[in-house]
């Protein structure tokens, strides 16, 4: 055997075993993902000739999870921290509106088309409508959010159903029918000639109270949180606990077998778009009637496809969500603080968040390149006993025969002797 | 001692090869004449590939030897191994879908000239010259310009045959060549290994059907278990002595079983159609009926519409034309659901892609017929510990093998225990009719006999049995009443004991009059 045999290291099996860990590796091959990009885009920081741990302190402070450098009047690391969940609130939903469809074999790209035309048949509905108490206006909202998403996921699962049209184009199609029909009405109907966007709604409807004095300081306080957080936990409990959930992923895991099965697919596909849709109602209406509180016209929200990404690097599932939206909204949320002290552009919170993405969306190979090492490593290991064996069997054999040899040329001495 | 080797064109001599867990070929010596047909026989996972892959170069054994032409070698790729004029004929194809026969052929050694002294091109010319020639001195019919993706599997098949012979591989290795196959194709298959045979080939062939080792082979060693069990000469051992060493205890070839017991009809067909998606008529006109304690086998060469009845049976496609009745109800328009729940059980025969999800737990598998029921689950909410419950009595009752028990997720199960997993669910049921479509297709001796019985304790239990398989033997050894199917048509039912195989094989091919 000429060919150099593998060696193994053990840090490396170390990493491998971590990551392919069957019980954690939900949550080990993400955390791994994640070194990599603070290493990565430490890199890139140094490059641009930026102290890294100075702007991961800055994206920390900027979302209030650090102390900044100085505050404004009224302001504080609270008020940082309740800005933080106002834009965490709908990346949050819409992400679990892509998880929706994904976990039945649907691709819902049309997500930021969904929020807005929520969001503004919301705002020009209840937004608008003056002297409506904030008890009855704040659930009206969200409930306006349910039935238009829900009406439009449901049309676009009509759409497959009926007529197997892929959800991707048809999406993407719908997307720009709402976003220039919209911004048609906003444009002619419902502008504000100042800020160029529409007129602002009233604060009774808004799912986010301003400027709540908490502890000396005025801070945003969003509802969308923690609707957002209660769906997340209902829509973990729709997928592993029930009937519709277990066949809502049957037909995303193989649509031959759950029809086989008796699954009604057709069904399941418009219910899930039409699930789906829901909740991207409510990521819009926490969107544009909480987190903003006016539209600008014929612009989806990047958002919608950010939260695509999220789902992903949550390993779409619905906790995994609350955690990789929770990361996401670090680095988009912290950028403006982070240009402000570091001097760097903003965009480098998105070229963060697009290494971050890049690395998540590589989980499965990390896996499985951790998975091929591990073999080796056994395969050697086998080698190396079966050799070991062998060797103590042929030692074993040697004694006998020495022993056998030894014996008889005593006996053969012995004979000698009488 | 040299002298005396060069009787053999290969040896492999005391190989090792170690896996995880397993010894993959312990101690194996086989030594193979020029000009022979040497078949290894074994059961799935008996070591045959992994010893015919150390030959060929994809591994490296631990242990021991190999010998070419009494020469000492070690391989460490295929191409190496192509060198020495070994080539291989893989159970899965490598073919590229869209070129032609002859790119396929010669990709990787085309023949190159210079247009003008100086723009290089490849003759193909020459080459479906070269291939035609070959084709004709063994009798391999391919049209060297017909695209990959117009052929049919055998073509193919016979294609990667014409790879090897182009590259003038001396030593072939066929790894379970007749799997895929119809009866008529194996026919072809083994005419055109005489041919090789005949023109001064050795040819190593992987297989664990005996029949063909009977036909076909000169010696044949036995493996079980990685270990090397005998060699025999066929010519002068039964077929019962193979099957014996091979599984390494009795084993019965024909499946036992009582005279019939008929009652009622349970399953009537009356004028049954069916068109598929290209709008072609693939059932035509089938009706037939099934009584209580009845195997009703349908005996056709693949593609003439068997899969398509019993999807229209099971509603997995739509009847276009006439009834299906169970138990005097007329289910033709029912779902899926209603039907099974009705009383249909069904194997199908892509068991992969139909009969379970291969990213889900055995559990959730095995409770597929029950979870929307109580006391699997209340109000659409699942009773976890009632499922893992019932999978577990299910693991037990049918001895499903799996690394975890009821949460092993079905992908990493073998072949034999998914589908122990589905006979298992299905037959749970107990529902009154059953529906078996190529049951033991791609499993082990073991494995069949053990379905085999299962069959015939549905059927003594008195369910109706509608068996659908490719196999002749099968069709043969399980039928009580026997329908052949032949371009969607019921060419003729007639009680099993009053036809003969050769009679069956002749309405297969479409002859109605004897």
């Amino acid at each position: 055997m000429k060919k150099k045999r593998f060696r193994e290291n053990i840090f490396k099996t170390a990493l491998a075993r971590f990551l392919t860990n069957e019980k954690w590796t939900k949550l080990t091959v993400p955390v791994f993902s994640i070194v990599l990009t603070l290493i990565v885009s430490s890199v890139f920081l140094l490059i641009l000739g930026k102290n890294p741990l100075a702007a991961f302190q800055a994206f920390l402070a900027g979302n209030g999870f650090a102390a900044k450098v100085s505050y404004g009047a009224g302001a504080g690391m609270i008020s940082d921290f309740f800005q933080f969940l106002n834009v965490m609130a709908p990346l949050l939903l819409a992400s679990l509106a892509f998880i929706f469809g994904y976990r039945c074999g649907l691709f819902n790209i049309g997500i930021a088309g969904q929020m807005l035309l929520s969001g503004f048949v919301a705002t020009i509905t209840i937004g608008y409508m003056k002297e409506l108490s904030p008890w009855i206006a704040k659930p009206l909202v969200i409930l306006v959010g349910i039935v238009v998403g829900g009406l439009l996921g449901a049309f676009i699962g009509f759409l497959k159903y009926k007529f197997n049209i892929h959800e991707v184009v048809s999406t993407i199609m719908v997307n720009y029918i709402i976003s220039y029909s919209t911004g048609f009405f906003i444009n002619s109907k419902f502008i504000d000639p100042i800020s160029r966007a529409s007129k602002v709604i009233t604060p009774a409807s808004r799912l986010t109270l301003t400027k709540v004095n908490i502890g000396g300081f005025y801070c945003n306080v969003p509802f969308g949180i923690v609707l957002a957080l209660i769906v997340a936990f209902i829509v973990h409990y729709i997928f592993e606990r029930t009937v519709f959930g277990f066949e809502l992923r049957a037909v995303g895991s193989n649509r031959n077998a759950a029809r086989y099965a008796g699954i009604n697919v057709g069904r399941q596909i418009v219910f899930s778009m039409m699930f789906s849709g829901i909740l991207a109602g409510m990521a819009g209406v926490t969107y544009y009637l909480g987190y903003t509180n006016q539209i600008l016209p014929k612009t989806l929200a990047g958002m919608g496809y950010d939260s695509i990404a999220t789902a992903l690097l949550g390993n779409s599932s619905p906790l995994g969500a609350i955690l990789a939206s929770m990361l996401i909204t670090v680095f988009q949320n912290g950028s403006s603080y982070l240009s402000s002290v570091l001097g760097v552009a903003k965009e480098i919170a998105s070229v963060i968040t697009g290494i971050l993405l890049l690395f998540s969306a590589c989980g499965g190979f990390f896996r499985y390149v951790a998975q091929g090492y591990l073999r080796k490593v056994a395969d050697e290991r086998a080698y190396r006993e079966g050799r070991a064996q062998e060797e103590a069997e042929k030692a074993a054999k040697a004694a006998e025969e020495a022993a056998a040899a030894g014996s008889e040329e005593s006996k053969e001495k012995g004979g000698a002797d009488e | 001692m040299s002298a005396q080797n060069e009787e053999y064109i290969v040896e492999m001599r005391h190989i090792t090869k170690r896996f995880p867990g397993i010894v993959a070929n312990d101690n194996v010596t086989i030594q193979v004449r020029k000009g022979e047909i040497y078949a290894l026989l074994g059961e799935n996972g008996a070591g045959k590939s992994t010893l015919m892959s150390m030959l060929y170069g994809l591994y490296e054994p631990d242990h021991g030897e190999i010998r070419i032409r009494g020469e000492k070698v070690v391989f460490k790729s295929p191409s190496e191994a192509a060198a020495r004029n070994i080539g291989m004929v893989h159970q899965h194809f490598k073919l590229v879908e869209n070129y032609t026969v002859g790119e396929n052929i010669v990709l990787g050694i085309e023949p190159m000239k210079k247009a003008l002294g100086i723009f290089p091109y490849v003759d193909m010319k020459e080459a479906n010259e070269k291939i035609r020639a070959l084709s004709k001195d063994y009798g391999l019919e391919v049209n060297p310009t017909d695209l990959i993706s117009d052929i049919n599997v055998s073509i193919r098949q016979r294609v990667e045959i014409m790879k090897m012979l182009y590259r003038e591989a001396e030593i072939l290795i066929f790894d379970e060549p007749t799997a895929i196959l119809t009866p008529q194709e194996i026919e072809y298959l083994l005419k055109i290994m005489e041919e090789l045979r005949k023109g001064g080939k050795t040819i190593i062939l992987i297989t664990h059907k005996i029949e063909e080792i009977r036909r076909i082979a000169d010696r044949c060693a036995i493996l079980r278990r990685g270990k090397l069990i005998d060699v025999l000469d066929v010519k002068t051992t039964s077929t019962q002595e193979m099957a014996n060493l091979m599984v390494g205890r009795n084993v019965e070839l024909t499946t036992k079983k009582s005279a019939p017991d008929y009652g009622d009809v349970v399953l009537d067909v009356n004028d049954l159609s069916v068109w598929n998606e290209d709008k072609v008529e693939v059932v035509k006109h089938v009706s037939f009926q099934i009584r209580a304690g009845e195997i009703f086998a349908i005996a056709g060469v693949s593609g003439n519409g068997q899969v398509e009845l019993a999807d229209a049976i099971t509603g997995l496609v739509k009847a276009d034309n006439g009834t299906v009745k169970l138990n005097g109800v007329d289910i033709t328009h029912k779902s899926i659901r209603e039907r099974s729940e009705e009383g249909i059980s069904y194997i199908p025969e892509d068991r992969q892609k139909f009969g379970v999800f291969l990213d889900f737990s055995l559990s959730d598998n095995l409770v597929l017929r029950r979870y929307f029921k109580t006391p699997y689950s209340r109000k659409g909410v699942f009773d976890r510990a009632e499922c893992v419950s019932y999978a577990d009595r299910l693991i037990e009752e049918y001895d499903i093998r799996s690394g975890q028990g009821a949460k092993t997720i079905v992908r990493s199960m073998s072949g034999g225990n998914q589908q122990k997993a589905i006979v298992g669910r299905e037959i749970e049921e107990h529902s009154p009719l059953v529906i078996f479509v190529q049951p033991t297709r791609g499993l082990d001796m073991g494995a069949i006999e053990n379905i085999h019985r299962e069959i015939v304790a549905e059927r003594d239990r008195g369910a109706a049995i509608l068996l659908i398989s490719l196999e002749l033997d099968e069709v043969m050894g399980l039928a009580d009443t026997i329908g052949v199917i032949y371009s969607g048509r019921l060419l003729k039912v007639a009680d099993a004991a009053t036809l003969t195989s050769q009679e069956v094989g002749r309405y297969m091919m479409g002859v109605t009059e004897a």
